[in-house]
């Protein structure tokens, strides 16, 4: 089964565009600090002096190169959306997963629970959080995962249901496994791909988010982000920077969550059953 | 049953509204300090103790949740410091400009990539369907921040066809008409913006309900019966495929507020995501916070009243609902 999706999504050409794009996006990211030809934090040279070969996207109003800049920026964007991603997803699939399992009560609890996260702008309530206690990245990142786990602890929930009452789950039990043994066994990695697909769509969520509170300031400002460079450089747009300074970190984080949006739509549309037949 | 439905929500989301207006009134008693603390830390008056004491007892800052809600309901909603100014005035005079913008945009977007996502689905397979999705897609993974700085530079620096800023040039005197156009040409390039965000997902959406609609067996009959191709797309199919939309709004509306707080600030425009970022600038905690409420408190409204409509618009939920008789 899986390896007829793996054929399937090998041919499509979003998924490979966004692996692509993906790959060369996560290695600049993680290799930022090796490609960066100076210390992003350093203020030593002539501000707002033009692209040269010593800076290749030349030198910002504080006296910064903007390539370094950019490496940093964009790895903390990208850190961003990973974690928060990945806190996000781990609380789905645990909700979920427990809620389809146990039913009942714990499955009342927990779908109530997402009911009230989704109908509560919690957006909003992170943007109060923020601007009264400026939290750190990683609690903002697991904040906005607080916020963000209902969607897909509702997708893992209803397809959990429909492994849970398959032949092989009964067969399983009937040899007596625990239900432990059966959840991490057997359902866990049964519904694999959905976690790519809500890890995904977190992740893209996410880095939004992260460039979006940057941009407004609720991020500390010498943290590097490209939220935080489009910003600084959209007080100078009618100077003209705007194409070494304003636009590469526009591209770059188009290029970021246009990946992970190829990813995410290829993935629904090889995964979900029910879009199969649609696209 | 169905009354019965209605009341049921209009309790939760009331609930919901309370936990809000709860958590803003609650959150910044958490901070370290308090007003005399933060009014007087950077002064050149330094305080005794018993001084401290004084005007603490002067001022009863720890006012009630009740006394808050009643505030709240008066239009009471603190003082501007940065402004000096109430912070109702403030939010009254952004809000009007947030809801042209924000609502138009949203609108239209729905109006257009409804209708494009229909007629795709119409037309599935032909190269104009898949030139549609391929757009579509590309578009869907460009953030407002990104297509709002763009539009910014071509039409407004380089081309200089629209005004980089505001929502109607200052001082001036204008007709009735001249301003409307005024008021428009200031509002083409966010609102154009923000509807290019808003597209691709309902056209996207749609297109994929509708797929999957036009396969059903009615829209078979409909066709035999010899309707009309836009009788059969519209009064019979699409109709079934509006709802995915109007449930994505609802789960999506909080994202939105804040990429539209992003394109307000890149493009000055005077509404209430303006307002939000000067005063996360200005550390203007009073009107970050009523900024937050009265916006979070629409929120709930509309989603509320979104859920009424589901109601009406697909008879499926609204007898749902209904005891078999």
């Amino acid at each position: 089964m899986h390896i007829s999706f793996r054929h399937e999504l090998g041919r499509d050409p979003w998924f490979i565009t966004g692996i692509g794009l993906g790959l060369v996006l996560l290695l600049l990211a993680g290799l930022g600090p090796v490609f960066s030809p100076y210390d992003p934090h350093d203020i030593s040279f002539r501000p707002l002096s033009p692209p040269s070969a010593d800076h290749w996207l030349g030198v910002n109003d504080g006296g910064m190169d903007i390539f370094s800049e950019l490496l940093f920026g964009m790895r903390n964007t990208a850190g961003f959306g990973i974690l928060a991603g990945f806190t996000a997803l781990f609380l789905g699939v645990a909700v979920g997963l427990a809620a389809a399992w146990f039913g009942g009560f714990t499955d009342q609890i927990a779908m109530r629970l997402a009911d009230v996260v989704l109908a509560v702008p919690s957006v909003m309530i992170l943007i109060m959080a923020a601007s009264l206690f400026r939290p750190s990245p990683v609690m903002l990142a697991v904040i906005l995962s607080i916020i963000s786990w209902p969607t897909t602890a509702k997708a893992i929930r209803s397809q959990a249901l429909v492994v849970k009452n398959r032949l092989h789950i009964h067969a399983a039990r009937q040899a007596g496994a625990s239900g432990i043994y059966i959840l991490a066994r057997h359902l866990l990695p049964e519904l694999f791909p959905l976690y790519l697909i809500g890890f995904a769509a977190k992740a893209r969520m996410a880095m939004f988010m992260e460039a979006s509170l940057a941009f407004l300031g609720l991020l500390d400002p010498a943290r590097k982000s490209l939220g935080i460079i489009i910003s600084f450089a959209l007080k100078y747009y009618y100077m003209d920077i705007w194409w070494n300074w304003l636009l590469p970190p526009v591209i770059l984080l188009s290029l970021l969550t246009m990946t992970v949006t190829f990813l995410v739509i290829s993935l629904e549309k090889v995964f979900d059953p029910r879009l199969k037949e649609a696209l | 049953m169905k009354d019965g439905h209605y009341i049921k929500l209009t309790a939760v989301y009331f609930f919901a509204g309370l936990v809000m207006v709860y958590a803003s009134y609650s959150l910044p008693k958490w901070l370290p300090g308090d007003f005399v603390t933060a009014m007087y830390y950077g002064s050149n008056v330094t305080l005794t103790a018993e001084q401290e004491a004084q005007i603490r007892a002067c001022y009863p800052c720890q006012e009630g949740f009740s006394r808050y809600l009643l505030n709240l309901l008066s239009l009471k909603w603190g003082y501007s410091y940065a402004f000096l100014t109430p912070v109702s005035d403030l939010i009254l005079e952004a809000l009007p400009w947030t809801l042209l913008l924000f609502g138009g945009a949203h609108g239209a977007s729905m109006l257009f990539g409804f209708i494009a996502g229909v007629e795709a689905a119409w037309r599935r397979g032909g190269w104009v369907e898949k030139a549609g999705v391929g757009c579509m897609t590309i578009m869907e993974g460009v953030p407002e921040m990104c297509t709002g700085v763009a539009l910014l530079m071509l039409f407004a620096l380089w081309l200089g066809w629209f005004p980089s800023s505001g929502a109607e040039t200052a001082y001036s005197i204008y007709s009735a008409i001249e301003r409307i156009w005024d008021m428009t040409h200031h509002l083409a390039l966010p609102f154009t913006t923000l509807f290019l965000a808003y597209l691709p997902g309902n056209f996207l959406l749609t297109r994929g309900s509708m797929v999957m609609v036009l396969k059903e067996q009615f829209v078979q009959t409909a066709r035999a019966k010899g309707l009309p191709p836009s009788r059969v797309r519209y009064a019979h199919a699409a109709r079934n495929a509006l709802l995915p939309m109007f449930t994505r709004f609802g789960l999506r509306i909080a994202f939105m507020v804040t990429g539209a707080v992003v394109v307000e600030t890149i493009f000055s425009y005077p509404g209430m995501g303006t307002l939000l970022y000067k005063a996360i600038g200005l550390r203007d905690l009073s009107l970050i916070q009523g900024i937050v409420l009265i916006s979070s408190l629409m929120v709930l409204f509309v989603n509320l009243a979104m859920e009424i409509l589901y109601g009406i618009i697909d008879p499926r939920i609204r007898n749902a609902y209904k005891l078999p008789a």
